[in-house]
């Protein structure tokens, strides 16, 4: 069983009268690693049966979202911009993969994977992140497992209080401000959270000091959670998230985004009560919608300037419950329903001409339906087996005319691509001991295929260089899995190590068509997503967590990956070893902390992906933080050097060949009352 | 309450039975009103997205019911109930016709009106000739009709590709002809003879017009002569797609033989490959399908743009495995 779960929650480190906070609980199954962020308060929260101990890992006050998820040892980021990037779990692509906020469905509304989910969601409304790498029973059907960001929300309190913070940050490497403020209202029955939080970066200066163009960026995101007691068993939520980013750059890829925009609204219910036969009841309906504005107005030396908006607009629901059958059984179930509309065009132009337009993204429609079941049984003091299972219809549908005589041009399209898909999987889990425990997972999983694998129309991938077509024959990829985990304490050490094998059926790929012409000027040709008969990913994660004392914590995780195809070659996109170490001392109010990434070379490339090596690098990073009191309120300093050495680095998973940013000092002042 | 707890489960099985049955458990089991009227909002949206489905789903259908014979008499029968047909002779302007010309066929009491889809230009024009009764002003649908472009220059004179309607009833009131103007009006004056055999009431003449002939701004009609022989020129022209889409099209080309100066008989005895180009992006379409004689020197097949803009299609002609022509080609916009 996974153990681990990481905290940021520095404030509670800091200072000792808020050490309460340790005994939050996550509220989900023993499976599912979570790692709880923010600064949570005990109050309505703490009913939950599962505990767990905690750990502390940390970020800074001035990391975004991203700097967060990049320290999980499931997540790898892939990179093209300095911001913007998209987490993946392990080596299964995004669409194998499943990215929520808060259980809510939703589309990028970029053909070239500009906007991941995460992005719209900032480190102050992030509750927590939770991962589940085996069979995905709160998500939906994926191979990969799925990410799930749950967003911070109010609590209540039954003196009705306000709180707040405000916080302003500066970051060297990039010119970068970072503002956010916090407003709460606590009351016995009203709760009420609103945030806001603006970034704003230009282009950033890599190790040894080149500036990278196009990597500038700007963003406002602002957001407000309503909770209602309506009794004292029920709870009613509502969310509002808006995002706008204007002018983010991506260096990696040839356009940049003139403005994106995400509107994400939800209403739920849910009942915390644990008690009776049905816990830990939800229901919520939700929907977002996503703009997406793609130009390269500009880039110099472009041979003909293009736009290429895009819009996704996603509407669903969804019930969950547990059964509990008896002290030792229990079912947890899960329904849930989502329709998703996806369009994307291009627009050329070259003067004296009518502009060329074409759709890059055909107007569809998914609807999906889902249910999924978990049921677990303590067998004996030692052991506990759970069977969980999914099944899911999918239905897409080109929804024009124009999108199905543009997609009629490729050989032979369908228009409505229908699928049933199905996931099963076992876990058994064992306790040896306090000191050794055993998990293991066998799995069976299938996957839709993406709008883009199936109806995606000449979209140019940066990374090799090739205008892919989608394929509405695609079979939906299957995979077998197998994950062990042992964990366990002893003394002042705690441990886990997780490995995981799986064979992917039906892996879809890119593959060269040599009859076709490309679209894109100077692209190297064109593929059409294509099942390969089989890939196998395996991997291993390690973390070692020592605390000889309340003072002092290192913090260590390791993980590799492995990918080849059914012909052997290496796949794409698969990072080297990386260690992440972490060493945290606190004196009085203060806290330093020394960091360590090392990562091996990546010689085993896919060629055909035009895949370059990557070399080996070792970075530095120390962070320095201080909390006091002031007129009756607290404050805290974060202040830091990243990259401390100015070197000159990229990950592999980095497109482009990019140096990642170079020497960066930050200084984030927060002020909370 | 009640009410709530007949629909709901219906609600939910009308497309997930499943959920339904484990969603109405559940409602029994809480028996709470805010659980029952989520589940209100839960199943409408589930309704919405299933009726959206449906919609869709339906229009499918409709689509291919209409493939079938008897979808077809059953939307027409529809068509006709809803809309009563009207016996119009004028052209109906919504078709986007335009007459070229009009005037009267001496001796036939018969009115002439040439008609087409855009003004007259270098290339395969497509005419329309309606024919009035010059006392009831209706529409003459018997009729026999012959073409005879002809182009006045300085010393001489030629004629050019047509061809004449292929039957003596009109369709619609209109008899479909065609002249293949080889040049500009710039060059001469062409004047286009109609001669009428009314055989409403028997009486023959021929009506002259003169017509303005403009070169579009892409060409629409090359000629080349034979690389096989070095004499024989030929006269291709572009046909189809008139409306152009992004999507898959039906391409249709028209070749002539020039035999003399006053005949331009079809020609079926060419192979033709077409490769369509986006010359300012350097790209080319997939799966097009090489266009091959049908009847009457028109050659059939089909062409796919990617997307909106300027196309080119670069054609290469063959006469056997003899390379006549391939330094042609036709640009087209939309």
């Amino acid at each position: 069983m996974k153990q681990l779960i990481f905290m940021a929650a520095l404030v509670h480190l800091l200072v000792p009268g808020h050490a309460q906070a340790k005994h939050i609980t996550g509220k989900t199954t023993d499976s599912i690693p979570v790692v709880q962020l923010e600064e949570v308060k005990v109050y309505g929260l703490a009913k939950n049966t599962n505990q767990q101990l905690l750990h502390y890992y940390t970020a800074n006050q001035a990391a975004t979202t991203e700097d967060i998820l990049a320290r999980l040892p499931e997540l790898n980021m892939i990179r093209r911009s300095s911001y913007g990037m998209e987490p993946v779990i392990r080596t299964y692509s995004s669409g194998q993969s499943g990215l929520l906020i808060d259980g809510m469905r939703i589309h990028g509304a970029c053909t070239d994977k500009m906007d991941p989910a995460s992005i719209y969601v900032e480190p102050q409304n992030l509750q927590s992140v939770q991962i589940q790498t085996g069979h995905g029973f709160q998500s939906g059907s994926v191979i990969g497992g799925s990410v799930d960001l749950k967003l911070a929300e109010a609590v209540f309190n039954d003196s009705g209080k306000w709180s707040g913070s405000v916080s302003s940050g500066y970051q060297s490497a990039a010119n970068a401000w970072y503002e956010t403020g916090k407003l709460n209202y606590s009351g016995n029955r009203l709760a009420v959270m609103t945030n806001i939080s603006w970034r704003k970066a230009g282009n950033y200066r890599s190790g040894g000091g080149a500036v990278i163009p196009y990597s500038q960026y700007g963003k406002l995101n602002y957001g407000v959670t309503a909770l209602y007691k309506l009794n004292p068993n029920w709870t009613a939520k509502a969310d509002l998230l808006l995002d706008d980013g204007w002018n983010i750059g991506y260096p990696a890829l040839p356009m940049d985004v003139g403005y994106a925009g995400a509107r994400i609204a939800a209403l739920s219910l849910r009942n915390e009560s644990g008690r009776g036969r049905w816990q830990q009841t939800e229901l919520k309906i939700y929907a977002n919608a996503i703009r997406h504005f793609m130009d390269d107005a500009h880039r110099l030396n472009v041979p003909m300037h293009m736009d290429m908006p895009g819009e996704s607009r996603t509407y669903g629901g969804y019930a969950s419950s547990r059964l509990v059958i008896n002290s030792n059984t229990q079912l947890d179930l899960k329904a849930d329903l989502s329709s998703t509309f996806l369009k994307a065009s291009m627009t050329m132009y070259q003067q004296g001409q009518s502009p060329m337009y074409m759709l890059t993204w055909p107007d569809n429609n998914t609807l999906q339906t889902g249910l999924g079941a978990v049921f677990s049984k303590r067998i004996n003091s030692a052991s506990v087996l759970m069977l969980s299972a999914r099944a899911d219809l999918f239905s897409k549908v080109l929804t024009t005319q124009t999108a199905k005589d543009q997609l009629s041009v490729l050989n032979k399209p369908v228009n409505n691509v229908n699928r049933f898909l199905k996931n099963i999987s076992l876990e058994y889990s064992y306790r040896f001991n306090d000191r050794v425990k055993l998990k293991t997972v066998l799995s069976y999983s299938e996957r839709m295929p993406t709008s883009s694998e199936l109806y995606g129309f000449y979209l140019f991938n940066a990374f090799d260089g090739y205008d892919y077509i989608g394929n509405t024959l695609l079979i939906p990829e299957n995979a077998w899995k197998a994950e062990a985990n042992i964990s366990g304490k002893s003394g002042i050490f705690q441990y886990g190590l997780t490995g995981y094998v799986s064979r992917i059926n039906n892996y879809i790929m890119g593959i060269y068509q040599p009859g076709l012409s490309t679209m894109t000027i100077g692209a190297n040709g064109v593929k059409q997503h294509s099942n390969l008969p089989y890939a196998m990913i395996a991997g291993a994660e390690a973390s070692l967590i020592v605390q000889p004392d309340h003072a002092l914590w290192l913090i260590n995780t390791t993980r590799y990956s492995y990918g080849e195809d059914h012909a052997h070659n290496a796949l794409p996109m698969i990072p080297p070893v990386k260690n992440t170490s972490s060493l945290r001392k606190m004196i009085g109010p203060c806290a330093v902390q020394a960091e360590l990434e090392l990562a091996t070379a990546q010689n085993r490339v896919n060629s055909k992906a035009m895949e370059r090596t990557t070399a080996a690098y070792a970075i530095a990073h120390l962070r320095l933080m201080y909390s006091g009191a002031l007129a009756g309120n607290s404050f805290r300093i974060d202040g830091g050097v990243e990259n401390l050495f100015d070197q000159a680095y990229r990950e592999h998973l980095d497109w482009g060949g990019i140096h990642r940013p170079g020497r960066n000092i930050y200084l984030q002042f927060t002020f909370q009352f | 309450m009640l009410l709530i707890y007949s629909i709901l489960p219906a609600a939910l099985l009308h497309n997930f039975p499943c959920s339904g049955v484990i969603f109405s458990l559940f409602l029994i089991k809480q028996s709470d009103s805010y659980l029952s009227a989520t589940f209100l909002c839960l199943a409408a949206i589930r309704y919405i997205c299933c009726l959206t489905q449906q919609i869709l789903n339906l229009l499918y259908t409709m689509k291919r019911f209409m493939k079938h014979p008897l979808g077809i008499i059953a939307l027409l029968s529809v068509v006709l109930i809803t809309s009563c047909s009207k016996d119009s002779a004028e052209p109906d302007p919504s078709m986007g016709y335009i007459q070229l010309a009009s005037g009267f066929a001496a001796g036939t009491s018969t009115h002439v009106e040439v008609y087409a889809t855009d003004s007259a230009f270098t290339g395969y024009n497509k005419l329309y000739i309606l024919l009035k009764d010059s006392v009831t002003g209706k529409p003459v649908d018997n009729a026999a009709v012959l073409l005879n472009p002809m182009m006045a220059m300085m010393s001489m004179s030629h004629s050019s590709p047509k061809e004449n309607p292929v039957s003596n009833i009109a369709v619609n009131h209109f008899f479909p002809c065609s002249v293949s103007f080889i040049m500009p009006s710039t060059a001469g004056t062409w004047t286009l003879g109609v001669q009428i055999q009314n055989l409403e009431n028997g009486k023959s003449g021929t009506a002259s017009f003169t017509i303005n002939v403009k070169d579009p701004f892409y060409a629409k009609m090359f000629s080349f002569k034979s690389l096989a022989d070095n004499s024989t020129t030929y006269f291709v022209g572009y046909a189809e797609p008139s409306k152009p889409i992004v999507g898959i099209n039906d391409l249709e080309l028209v070749i002539y033989k020039k035999e003399s100066m006053m005949l331009f008989p079809a020609d079926s005895s060419l192979s033709v490959m077409v490769t369509p180009e986006m010359p300012t992006m350097n790209h080319g379409s997939p799966n097009n399908v090489d266009p091959v004689h049908v009847i009457n020197g028109h050659y059939k097949g089909k062409v796919n743009f990617t997307m909106t803009g300027l196309w080119r299609l670069n054609l290469k002609l063959k006469s056997g495995t003899t390379v006549v022509d391939s330094t042609h080609y036709i640009d087209l916009t939309f």
